[in-house]
């Protein structure tokens, strides 16, 4: 079931809500034994048979930690043993679900093997529910979860407002809202859950869909090999890092309102990446949790065993500044490539993935290749921030639009040849309809190489309009969070400490006048519904 | 060793590893309070704090410490290597 369907917005929520309530007044338990019927029927809403695939990981997993619990402090090496066999299995059943048609493919690919390709239905949202599946076996194994119940373990894993897309939560994070929950209507949990869940489906149908409509062909030309001029190349690269932006952003909105319309918070998934001054900065605000599972359980483990090593060779820990090249390399640049790495496959079963991961783990490293010369180069820390920072801001946001061609892009050949495109290889071309409009001007583009074209000059000038507007929107006004700062939309959200001018003005207050603007941004977000699309999102 | 003794050797290592005398930790400084304290300095001042301190975190510690404070209490009940 889509969050952003008539059926989950007029039959599904409202009715699992109110039970919830009527429950929760009377009994806590029976109002979470409900939640968790919910999200079952949630779950196998599209496919009944999502159920049946993804029940005996759930069982499986439940059983491993429970044997976790029992042997952990008396036989931590076995206990050992049962954590790393848990974190095989769900591994491997990740791995054969999503990736063994992959496999095959690529040795196809490269050995010429002539393997027939296996056809497997890939559970929903299997990548997320595994990743929050190992996260628990780790804690159970560290003792931080002190006991569980099948009930509790069960609300954690299926709980409907992340379970398809996340947030990646942690039990710790999660559980103790559960356990003093109050089940009850709560009327600052309803209106700030409300409002978030209609940001969010706003930014989704009358942000993301419409440009996602426009740079579909774009995509496909080029991938079926017809070179796209310099114009058309930035309308798909800026059109879908735009798309995906708003998408995942209205995902994560409506995630968290939902999850707040049952009293729990989650933790926070999304916060401007666009306007990150570095990489390392982009990926502290985009998709925060999955970067926060790929640190704590892939690189820290990579690097402290790297580092261990290291000084048990006698080479003591030192100055990150003063790092040789070797070290920066074994140290630093591997493992955050192979991290990246993890994270391109984890996005997608396909060699556009991988490289995408590869590109930013590149980039990655270059950034911190960076901080470590940029002292030498230019001592003074507060004037580089000051002056610098327009140009920082510059670079991050075109490597991240360069990298999201290949997100977007079917095949390799398709995202290189938009690429070319984007350095103008194939030339500039403008619809011929608009360099008349702009008279001499026009003349000059001509002269100056771009080529008149047969295509559409009200689509090319909606597309670029669009495009201005959501970039208008991404960089220069405050992000939802910020607008509900005061009431804690999400864990750890904390008002500023001194808001600027603007937000001031705009954050939200359980006013009439935000009522009316939220009414209406509900009514025009419900309204733009039409056919179908599914978050971006949901196909990991 | 006390608690603020163990704080002011942390302090010590982190400012020798980031090359800044301004540091100074507290039992509640984070990680997002200390500019450049990034995942792969965190993880070189582990190494350093347990090479001093002769005692071995485990991974799933040095994952969620909190705060210094949470590594100052891993300290005190540190297992010696």
């Amino acid at each position: 079931m889509l969050f952003n369907s008539y059926i989950f917005i007029f039959a599904f929520l409202p009715p699992v809500l109110a039970v919830f309530y009527v429950l929760g007044a009377r009994s806590r338990e029976a109002a979470l034994s409900w939640l968790i019927a919910a999200s079952l029927l949630f779950y196998a809403w599209w496919r009944p048979l999502n159920i049946l695939l993804i029940a005996p990981s759930i069982l499986i997993n439940y059983g491993i930690a429970c044997y976790l619990k029992r042997i952990g402090h008396s036989n931590p090496a076995h206990a050992r043993v049962v954590l790393i066999g848990g974190v095989v299995f769900n591994l491997c059943f990740l791995g054969y679900f999503k990736y063994i048609a992959f496999g095959e493919q690529a040795l196809n690919d490269i050995f010429d093997a002539g393997l027939p390709l296996t056809q497997v239905i890939l559970p929903l949202g299997i990548s997320f529910i595994t990743f929050q599946k190992i996260a628990f076996l780790v804690d159970v194994h560290a003792g931080r979860i002190e006991r569980f119940t099948f009930r509790e373990y069960a609300l954690f894993v299926l709980f409907f407002p992340q379970i398809i897309a996340g947030p990646i939560v942690h039990y710790r994070e999660m559980m103790p809202q559960f356990k003093v929950a109050s089940c009850r209507f709560d009327a600052e949990d309803v209106s700030v859950g409300i409002s978030l869940f209609f940001f969010g489906l706003a930014k989704k149908s009358i942000l993301a869909d419409p440009i996602g409509r426009v740079i579909g062909p774009l995509y496909d030309h080029a991938a079926s090999g017809v070179p796209q001029s310099l114009a058309d190349a930035w309308i798909a690269a800026l059109g879908f890092t735009l798309q995906i932006y708003f998408d995942f952003s209205g995902y994560c909105d409506m995630a968290l309102g939902i999850a707040r319309l049952f009293g729990i918070k989650l933790p926070v998934n999304f916060n401007s990446p666009l306007k990150a001054r570095s990489v390392i900065d982009f990926w502290a605000r985009w998709h925060i949790t999955l970067t926060r599972f790929l640190t704590a359980y892939i690189y820290m483990p990579m690097t402290l065993y790297l580092m261990r090593r290291r000084a048990a060779n006698g080479q003591p820990a030192r100055r990150t500044r003063d790092a040789k090249v070797a070290t920066f390399l074994g140290l630093l640049a591997v493992p955050t490539i192979l991290t990246m790495l993890v994270s391109g496959l984890w996005h997608g079963a396909g060699y556009t993935f991988i490289l995408w991961g590869l590109l930013h783990g590149l980039l990655l490293c270059v950034n911190h290749a960076w901080r470590l010369i940029r002292p030498r180069i230019w001592p003074d820390t507060a004037s580089y921030n000051r002056l610098a920072a327009p140009a920082a801001f510059m670079l991050t946001f075109l490597s991240v639009v360069f990298a999201m061609v290949l997100f977007r892009s079917p095949t390799v050949a398709g995202a290189a040849m938009l690429w070319k495109g984007m350095i103008g290889v194939y030339g500039a071309a403008m619809p011929r309809a608009i360099l008349s409009h702009l008279g001499p001007i026009g003349g000059l583009l001509v002269q100056l190489g771009v080529q008149p074209a047969w295509t559409s000059g009200t689509m090319f000038v909606g597309a670029a309009a669009r495009i201005g507007v959501l970039l208008f929107i991404a960089l220069a006004l405050p992000n939802t969070l910020e607008l509900l700062a005061l009431y804690q939309p999400a864990l750890g959200v904390k008002p500023a400490g001194a808001p600027g001018r603007l937000l001031r003005f705009v954050a939200w207050k359980p006013t009439g006048t935000w009522a009316v603007s939220l009414a209406c941004v509900a009514l025009a977000g419900i309204l733009s519904l039409g056919e179908l699309h599914e978050f971006l999102y949901w196909r990991f | 060793m006390t608690e603020q003794k163990t704080l002011a050797t942390l302090t010590l290592i982190l400012r020798d590893l980031l090359g800044d005398n301004n540091i100074d930790l507290t039992m509640q400084t984070t990680r997002d309070d200390v500019p450049g304290w990034d995942s792969f300095t965190y993880v070189n001042f582990i190494v350093a704090v347990e090479a001093e301190f002769r005692v071995k975190f485990r991974i799933a510690d040095v994952e969620s410490f909190s705060d210094a404070g949470a590594i100052v209490a891993a300290i005190a009940a540190g297992r010696p290597r």
